[in-house]
């Protein structure tokens, strides 16, 4: 009785998803039919899946969703990065909206488009490249997305084109009576020689229990350069399954950083795939949670080719009840000599019910390589909240204090100006 | 001004201080001599507010306040100042941002304004030129890469900064060679007057050729259990602890 009950539950769970992919978009996605085939053989993750050992999934599970409706929005002032100069796409309940948005400045440079909106050539481009850094239908939720989702974004950066404004991101969830469920599906292309910043934004407008599944595809080609910073500031409803892929070629720069700063259940799964020489890579994040908050980032990095460097950086506030969980899987192939591989996650706790997993996990087959891994969780130094207060700052003006500079070091080498003053921001508005 | 009776108090269920009594009236230096282990660095910690000690007996008046009900930064609104034997390295605060933040909490506290940006910056150049700090330091993080010697006229400059009524020097002159302690000590005297207050909590007799105490008090035991003037410094200097030891023990 009790695996039919889980059964059905998990049934429910991914018919749920079946209509999000319906209106006329099933030809854009070529492997569609093979992705929802594989649905019979894959499984969700639960109690024993070891990727997924810290974060159960079951109150989303056992949710009943309904795909999300359209809905308007009249302005999109406040979820704008202030000072920041950049083209927006703007996204409502996973669908684009072409008024908010504003794509003029890179126009002749780079290709940037809704997937509904793609060009008869960019469709062609699209269909050639998407699915290559996923690879095979693996895990449920990159086929769920796979099978059903319609809406998205393609970057594409010509060789040798630089972006000549960041390009910013913006996805609005207005969530409804009863938990919705949306997707979206991402291809960023940069060919040699050129190079792109992207930022995006995810805000929850409203009430009510959402849940986002993303899939975002980065292919960075020889000598390229993609530099990504992920803003997930959505409600304590909101929960987000979210994959990136990256495969960068040899000489390529890609960054990726990721600032969590609530949720409800939220797990970023990145799988950074180094498929040439002399390539630099950083994956950095900060996760600020409260309440009884959830966080879980999933990191691989593939070593498989000589002389590579990779960077690890995440670093979280864990308060209340909440619960931050980081794994950071390095994989050095037995070719990959000169590698050089670092990997930190640091944390505190502010509460004694706060939770913290931190699991580095190191695979090496190459004997001629640097890599480190470090992991610390701790409280705020009592000794520097005792020096700060004892020169006349209050308490919380103390705690903040130090909690800011333990986040901003994450944000240290983020090069746009507007978005580190963003990023300071949103740490010193978050207590 | 400051009124300590009969203080008690321990750390980790050890009883350090046994029964203090101190009398610091405005305009006053005091000095504290004594041995290692004798509670020279609890007198300070308790005075400033450090959580981990706990007082079993006793009182401590400041300006007929109970400073035992103050918060440590509720004692720096009133005036208390400790400049710190180890002044902790604070990573990723900026000593202007944390100077900035000091200063008005210390304001808001006393019920004046905000200082201004420029009102603020012009405040620090001033009061950087009394410990002839280097301009590159208040730049950095707090402490962070600090020589000893830097970090104790951190310390000082801090101190100017505040503009406290009542100030502690924890061991300031440990681990400074002989010029950094003239200019340390060089500093102190141009803060003092009539108003406000020294406590110099010391080891060595040598700080006190510079910052010349009107009294000189020897901690032993938990107690103060002799006092006099300057020439008391010196008197410990030549014989050393051993005779206070030996007359606390008859």
């Amino acid at each position: 009785m009790a695996t039919m009950a889980t059964n059905s539950i998990e049934e429910a769970f991914i018919n749920a998803f079946r209509p999000l992919g319906l209106n006329g978009t099933r030809e854009l996605i070529p492997t569609r039919e093979a992705a929802e085939a594989s649905l019979q053989n894959l499984k969700l993750p639960g109690r024993k899946t070891e990727s997924w050992k810290y974060t159960s999934l079951r109150p989303i599970l056992k949710r009943e969703y309904r795909p999300i409706s359209a809905a308007a929005i009249s302005s999109i002032d406040a979820y704008r990065i202030p000072d920041l100069v950049s083209d927006v796409l703007v996204f409502v309940n996973g669908e684009y909206s072409k008024e908010l948005s504003d794509i003029s400045h890179n126009q002749d440079v780079l290709e940037i488009s809704a997937l509904s909106s793609l060009s008869a050539e960019n469709k062609e481009a699209f269909q050639q490249k998407m699915g290559t850094a996923i690879g095979e239908n693996s895990d449920i939720f990159s086929a769920l997305n796979t099978a059903y989702a319609k809406e998205g974004t393609l970057l594409l950066v010509p060789a040798g084109k630089t972006s000549v404004a960041p390009i910013h991101l913006i996805h609005l969830t207005v969530p409804e009576a009863t938990a919705t469920i949306s997707q979206s599906r991402n291809l960023f292309v940069v060919e040699k020689n050129a190079s792109a910043q992207l930022i995006s934004s995810h805000f929850t407008v409203g009430e009510g229990e959402s849940l986002s599944n993303t899939v975002t595809e980065m292919l960075v080609s020889d000598n390229a350069r993609l530099e990504v910073i992920q803003f997930q500031l959505e409600s304590d409803q909101a929960s987000r399954i979210d994959r990136i892929d990256i495969q960068q070629q040899r000489d390529s720069y890609c960054s990726v950083y990721t600032f969590t700063m609530s949720g409800d259940i939220v797990r970023n799964n990145i799988r950074l795939n180094l498929e040439g020489q002399h390539t630099e890579s950083h994956l950095i994040g900060a996760y600020l949670l409260s309440d009884s908050q959830h966080v879980d980032n999933y990191t691989e990095v593939h070593h498989k080719e000589p002389n590579c460097f990779s960077n690890e950086l995440y670093k979280g506030i864990i308060g209340d009840q909440a619960t931050g969980v980081f794994s950071g899987k390095i994989h050095v192939y037995e070719d990959a000599q000169k590698t050089n591989a670092y990997q930190t996650n640091r944390n505190i706790v502010l509460s004694n019910s706060a939770n913290i997993y931190t699991k580095p996990q190191l695979e090496i087959y190459a004997d001629d390589v640097k890599c480190s891994h470090g992991a610390t969780t701790g409280r705020l130094d009592e000794e520097a909240m005792f020096y700060l207060r004892a020169r006349g700052i209050k308490e919380g003006d103390a705690r903040i204090m130090l909690i800011y500079a333990f986040c901003m070091e994450v944000a240290e080498n983020i090069s746009i100006e507007p978005i580190k003053e963003y990023v300071s921001q949103l740490i010193q508005n978050r207590y | 001004m400051l009124n300590i009776n009969n203080i008690h108090a321990s750390i980790e269920e050890q009883q350090i201080l046994k029964g203090l009594n101190l009398q610091i009236n405005p305009g006053e230096v005091h000095a504290i001599m004594g041995p290692n282990g004798s509670g020279k660095s609890t007198l300070a910690s308790v005075l400033a507010g450090r959580e981990e000690y706990e007082v079993s007996e006793g009182e401590i008046l400041f300006e007929g306040k109970d400073l035992l009900d103050l918060d440590p930064d509720e004692r720096a609104g009133e005036g208390i100042f400790l400049a710190f034997q180890y002044p902790v390295e604070i990573p990723g605060v900026s000593m202007t941002n944390f100077m900035r933040t000091s200063v008005n909490s210390v304001r808001e506290y006393r019920g004046q304004e905000a200082l201004s940006a420029s009102a603020f910056l012009k405040l620090m150049k001033e009061k950087k030129k009394i410990v002839d700090l280097d301009t590159t330091l208040t730049k950095r993080s707090v402490n962070e890469g600090f020589s000893g010697g830097e970090k104790k006229r951190n310390e000082i400059f801090q101190m100017a900064m505040l503009e406290p009524k009542l100030c502690i020097l924890d061991e300031t002159d440990s681990g400074l060679d002989i010029d950094a302690l003239k200019i340390v000590s060089n500093a102190v005297n141009q803060l003092r007057n009539e108003h406000n207050s020294f406590l110099v909590i010391t080891h060595y007799q040598r700080l006190l050729n510079y910052i010349v105490p009107d009294f000189v008090h020897v901690l032993f035991d938990g107690r103060i259990v002799k006092s006099g003037g300057k020439e008391l410094a010196l008197e410990l200097e030549e014989k050393g602890y051993d005779w206070i030891r030996e007359g606390a023990t008859v």
